[in-house]
């Protein structure tokens, strides 16, 4: 058994590797384009809104799984049918589709973030002569940032789980590789090791987020 | 004699119903006049306007139909009709001469009292950190606030959180100064501070208009009195005409209530 892990956890933690650039890059792109498509979606413009409204409803509608299949295999098939060679390899592929996925969650709870704001606070920041953008960004954002702290929280926690889902697309990340060291000692041992990998991280977020939920605490 | 510092004519102001789905008219030609120093009080029954012609002036609301002058400038460009609002640049410099203390303060929750203050004077007025800073604790310690000045407003009373808004608002040097119900929100045994603020403003001769619903105050501190009913202006004159010698039947009626209910 011990010998088992040590075998397994070089390659896990390679995996693990692969997981958390998923991870780290989906959050990167996936939280300024939610907040991006939560101010359209609060657009005055019809022709915006219900553009973004459909993009949110599609994404949050259909399988994530299923997502990323689509972008893989659509942008494959796309170039070979029009001949004109551009397709996305797997990893980007996993990137672009966990990021347009996730940017619909957050998009959701920014907005509502966002709609919780009392009108007062705009009007205050007018009379004040703040811009805008002064206002938005001084003024609203950050009373924003901690109201949606404990459900960004949650997304971000599932995040982790769902960078599994990768494997569809054969992106070896923490979880294709120990299936896959699962068939070769023909045991479950892997898949529990799997398993402490995703648990772990997951509880070093809920800390840093309840550690966030307090920083932020200082006013009400 | 000297230019008005603000000029209202003929506003006027409706909102859609979408209950009723017909237009309501909530001011109905609007006019009165102010010079520098001047103190209105406008009082009337909840309903009558009065707020929104205070939010019509304020550029918070827009008006259908009128003129409104602020320290020399037009708000509405003079004869366009239907009318047209100024350029921005004007807009945005009539807004700088004007402040407005809300009836719940709208303190920013996340910053400090002295960020608070000094955030528009440091962002919009370009002043340096170090004066704005200076500027904002004199403000503060004017209102008895100098020790709150790292405080939260949430660990404010209401009171406090409206002296420090009206701080905010000192702090962009405002030449008119409005006033939203600002002691509505506020427990009455702390109106009476924030009336001595407003009461030490009118002594160094800031222009002001108070829309109160407290009249001993709206007469004390005033030298005009505008009673409102139904988007009209129904009596203007000074304290002791308003509140003495106008026989109007609508005035009497209403001050008449206030008399009963503060009995």
């Amino acid at each position: 058994m011990i010998s088992d892990l040590e075998n397994l956890l070089p390659i896990l933690a390679e995996g693990f590797g692969t997981t958390l650039a998923i991870f780290g890059l989906t959050l990167l792109f996936s939280i300024p384009l939610g907040l991006l498509v939560a101010v359209l979606k609060m657009s005055r413009y019809r022709i915006i809104r219900y553009p973004v409204s459909f993009y949110i409803s599609v994404m949050r509608g259909t399988p994530l799984l299923l997502q990323i299949v689509a972008i893989y295999f659509g942008s494959y098939y796309l170039s070979q049918s029009t001949g004109a060679g551009f397709s996305f390899d797997r990893f980007p592929a996993v990137i672009v589709a966990f990021s347009v996925n996730y940017a619909a969650y957050f998009a959701e709870i920014f907005r509502g973030g966002i709609e919780s704001i009392p009108k007062g606070q705009y009007e205050a920041a007018t009379m004040l002569g703040l811009t805008k953008s002064q206002t938005f960004f001084r003024i609203i954002l950050p009373q924003v940032l901690k109201r949606v702290v404990p459900a960004s929280a949650n997304e971000v926690i599932t995040l982790v789980k769902d960078t599994s889902l990768a494997q569809v697309i054969a992106v070896t990340e923490l979880f294709a590789l120990a299936k896959k060291q699962q068939a070769a000692y023909a045991s479950i041992f892997p898949l529990f090791v799997a398993g402490i990998f995703y648990y772990v991280a997951n509880l070093i977020l809920s800390v840093f987020f309840s550690y966030l939920e307090r920083k932020l605490n200082y006013y009400r | 004699m000297e230019d008005p510092i603000l000029e209202v004519k003929h506003l006027k102001k409706s909102f859609f119903d979408s209950k009723k789905n017909r237009e309501i008219q909530v001011l109905k030609d609007i006019s009165f006049g102010m010079n520098q120093g001047d103190v209105l009080s406008i009082i009337g029954p909840s309903g009558s306007g009065k707020s929104t012609l205070l939010r019509c002036i304020a550029q918070l609301e827009t008006l259908d139909a009128g003129e409104v002058r602020v320290c020399g400038k037009n708000l509405i460009v003079p004869g366009s009709n239907p009318i047209r609002y100024a350029s921005k640049e004007d807009l945005t410099k009539i807004r700088l001469s004007t402040g407005l203390v809300f009836q719940n303060f709208n303190l920013f929750p996340h910053l400090t009292v002295l960020q608070n203050v000094t955030l528009a004077p440091i962002r919009v007025l370009k002043q340096d950190r170090y004066h704005a800073r200076i500027r904002a604790m004199r403000l503060l310690k004017r209102m008895g606030l100098e020790s709150k000045a790292r405080a939260y407003p949430c660990e404010l009373s209401g009171g406090q959180q409206q002296r420090v808004s009206i701080a905010r608002a000192l702090a962009m040097n405002p030449k008119v100064l409005f006033f939203d119900e600002p002691t509505s929100a506020l427990d009455p045994e702390l109106t009476g501070e924030i009336l001595k603020v407003i009461k030490s403003l009118a002594e160094e001769e800031m222009t002001m208009v108070i829309v109160t619903h407290e009249m001993a105050f709206a007469r004390d501190v005033a030298n005009q009195v505008i009673f409102m009913d139904g988007g009209v202006i129904v009596e203007h004159g000074t304290p002791d005409y308003v509140f003495g010698k106008s026989n109007n039947d609508r005035l009497c009626s209403f001050l008449s209530r206030f008399a009963q209910s503060n009995d």
